[in-house]
């Protein structure tokens, strides 16, 4: 425990000046995943198995913000106009012993669109409006590569539940899809701390949903045969705890 | 008694058609026809009620007459045939080039009258010049007549039209949709006209000529409000005023677009389209007025294309014919709907006599962004006389009075016919006719049934479904599926489901 305090504060002047950078480089859209996995890469090549930074165990909170871009590419583009969207989340995070760690996270993704018909690749806007909002809430496992440098990379796998809803106006109650989808998923991400509560980190996430879309034939997800609810989410964390 | 009068009605229209196939050759001898607006106005429209209690009247099939007009053809050359080898060409039938009609890209050639039209065309298309050449065709309206009164049109329930409505309601007036029928009631006027003696049989009774009468129209007051007619042309009086000496016309145009929720008689499916009404088939009164034209192939298919190159967005024909096929009408059509306009046509009346082809609508396989409606009735079932075969596409409540009596046909406004047709109560009390008296009248057929599909796409239209093919994708993806699993030969792919086409796809549901 001590080790892991003194490490910490001796590095307080050059934490400030990481932070900024840090900052700067994880607020980015999916176009910078490839630049923020080479960040995470050269982190996890620069460890040395130092003095660590994570505690036998703590409980820490968080909240998040990021980018999903969706492996239903065609479908949420064709209905919500774009196939990626903002992600608000958070959760709480329990670090164990032997730099082991478990997370639970809910987040959500809600846009709004307009239902559309599809002759071949042509599409049509009717101009009914239909909101999707997708919730997922997962259970993270994973290690934490804690070799006492500022940066501390991670990486873990986990199950989510995946709550996908889609409401469109003049629809009936049966009309609208509220339904529940088991899905999984893989993270890494490399965490800096910011001071002695907080910390902030960079996480880039893949996951997958297979068969939560394209069930119904008169949806647009059948016509492009995708049905996974799953893909690619980039998104800074920010930590309140050791 | 229902029965026999249905039985006299039927009769009355094969005498009627009889009648006509003389017509032509006595044309020549008689003095040119006359219709003349004598009076912009007329006195106001009378509201005769409903007649539910009438007996049912039988849908419209082709007459038993000679299907189509003796002493002309309808020819089309290939491009780059000179003029001295098109008059070549024709010396072969002793034919001559009559002047161009308007709106077509095909020529009326005079031959014979005692020729027989179809050996000429037969010859002529044989030449390597010659494009497609056949006899001209008439073309019949697809209905049966006979009436306000929203509870009564058991039609749109049927279709789930309220709850298509809620998404659309009513389309809007930048839709235009072509009726191409027996005109339409669409302004008042008083026309004069000459009368000539006939006969509705060969061996039937005289009716005298009336002299020369003046005849009052009013618009149909539960169809007409402030610019709601656009471009209206009249093809078997070559005018612009397409007066419906019929009533086929009205209530069809009544269908897609009868004024709602105004308080006032019955609904339309798409109740703020703009209508353009065209006039290509002739009425009874028509005939007995000597109208220069009847309704044949050609003067379809310059109705057609006149329509599209106005701005309709949507045909209907609820009209159609036996006999050979169409080329003239399947081209005109193919250049309707290259040219952006859903096209639906009525798939015959016939099922009962033959279940003939019904030669307007056979190409409608062939042609994305048209579709061959056939007719159900009240009981989902499909109507006694809706045709059968490969080319219907989809079925539309046309009405049957087998299921329901009299009510289960389609109840719309149209004329009083009992001051219409006065010609069917014999010589002593047939008078001159009064199209200024609307009644709402029950009538059946896949005439019927096609305005229901028109209405639909031109909601479809303005919901954004602008591409005539994927309305009527949409129309046959969303139809409720009858009889057999998947398409058949008696419903097509279904009976159209509004709602749900309006609906389209969302992401998973």
């Amino acid at each position: 425990m001590s080790t892991i305090r003194a490490t910490f504060s001796g590095h307080g002047p050059q934490r400030h000046r990481g932070t900024e950078t840090n900052v700067g480089l994880l607020c980015v859209s999916v176009s910078l995943w490839p630049v923020a996995a080479a960040v995470a890469a050269c982190c996890l090549v620069a460890a040395t198995p130092a003095g660590a930074q994570t505690p036998d165990f703590s409980v820490r909170g968080f909240a998040d913000v990021g980018s999903t871009t969706f492996a239903a590419a065609e479908s949420f583009t064709a209905v919500l106009g774009s196939d990626r969207g903002a992600v608000f989340g958070g959760g709480v995070e329990a670090v164990l012993p032997q730099r082991v760690f478990i997370s639970v996270r809910a987040s959500r993704f809600r846009r709004t669109g307009q239902r559309i018909f599809l002759l071949g690749r042509e599409r049509f806007d009717l101009g009914i409006p239909t909101t999707v909002t997708v919730t997922p809430v997962e259970l993270t496992g994973g290690y934490r590569f804690d070799y006492g440098r500022r940066f501390v990379p991670y990486a873990g796998g986990g199950i989510g539940w995946h709550g996908y809803r889609e409401a469109s106006r003049f629809a009936s109650g049966e009309e609208n899809a509220s339904e529940r989808f088991l899905g999984y998923q893989a993270v890494a991400g490399t965490e800096i701390r910011l001071a002695r509560w907080m910390a902030a980190a960079g996480e880039a996430q893949w996951s997958t949903v297979p068969d939560a879309l394209g069930a119904d034939p008169n949806s647009v997800s059948r016509e492009f045969d995708e049905s996974n609810l799953g893909g690619v989410t980039l998104r800074v964390k920010f930590i309140i705890g050791r | 008694m229902k029965g026999s009068r249905m039985g006299a009605r039927s009769v009355t229209y094969v005498a009627a058609a009889l009648w006509v196939a003389g017509a032509a050759t006595q044309h020549a001898q008689l003095e040119p026809p006359l219709a003349l607006l004598v009076s912009e106005v007329a006195p106001a429209a009378m509201d005769r009620g409903l007649r539910a209690n009438d007996p049912p009247r039988a849908p419209r099939t082709d007459a038993v007459a000679e299907p189509f007009l003796r002493g002309s053809l309808i020819v089309r050359f290939r491009p780059g045939t000179s003029p001295e080898a098109q008059r070549a060409l024709l010396a072969q039938v002793d034919g001559t080039a009559e002047r161009p009609p308007s709106d077509a890209d095909f020529d009326i050639i005079a031959i014979a009258a005692d020729a027989d039209p179809e050996a000429a065309a037969e010859r002529l298309e044989a030449q390597p010049d010659v494009a497609y050449a056949q006899a001209r065709y008439r073309v019949y309206p697809r209905l049966v007549p006979n009436d306000p009164l929203y509870s009564r049109q058991w039609n749109y329930p049927a279709i789930d039209m309220e709850r298509a409505w809620d998404i659309n309601p009513g389309a809007t007036p930048a839709i235009t949709v072509a009726v191409l029928d027996s005109g339409v009631a669409f302004r008042a006027g008083i026309m004069r006209y000459q009368t000539r003696p006939f006969r509705l049989a060969p061996n039937g009774a005289l009716f005298p000529s009336l002299g020369t009468i003046d005849v009052p129209f009013a618009a149909a007051p539960d169809l007409v409000g402030p610019d709601r007619f656009v471009a209206p042309r009249d093809f078997i009086w070559d005018t612009t005023t397409p007066f419906d000496l019929d009533g086929h016309g009205t209530h069809v145009a009544g269908t897609i677009g009868q004024l709602t929720n105004n308080g006032v008689g019955t609904a339309g499916i798409a109740f703020n389209v703009r209508i353009m009404p065209v006039k290509v088939i002739a009425g009874t009164w028509d005939l007995i007025f000597r109208s220069p034209q009847q309704g044949t192939d050609d003067v379809v298919a310059r109705g057609i294309r006149y329509a599209v190159d106005n701005g309709a967005k949507v045909i209907n024909l609820s009209i159609g014919r036996l006999g050979p096929p169409a080329p003239v009408l399947q081209e005109a059509i193919g250049y309707a709907v290259s040219r952006g306009a859903f096209v639906a046509v009525a798939a015959g009346n016939d099922f009962e006599t033959g279940n003939r082809v019904e030669r307007l609508a056979e190409f409608a396989p062939q042609i994305d962004g048209m579709v061959a409606v056939g007719a159900i009735g009240r009981d989902r079932n499909r109507a006694f006389y809706s045709n059968t075969g490969a080319y219907l596409e989809i079925v539309a409540p046309g009405g049957s009075t087998r299921a329901g009596g009299t009510s289960g046909a389609i109840l719309q406004q149209t004329f009083d016919f009992d001051l219409v047709e006065t010609y069917l109560r014999g010589p002593a009390q047939y008078r001159a006719p009064r199209f200024d008296a609307f009644t709402y009248d029950f009538l059946q057929g896949t005439s019927m049934a096609a305005p229901h599909v028109a209405g639909f796409a031109a909601l479809l239209m303005q919901q954004g479904i602008t591409a005539p093919a994927a309305v009527e994708a949409a129309m046959k993806r969303y139809a409720t599926d009858l009889g057999p699993p998947g398409r058949d030969d008696e419903f097509g792919h279904g009976l159209i489901n509004p709602r749900a086409s309006l609906r389209g796809l969302g992401l998973a549901r």
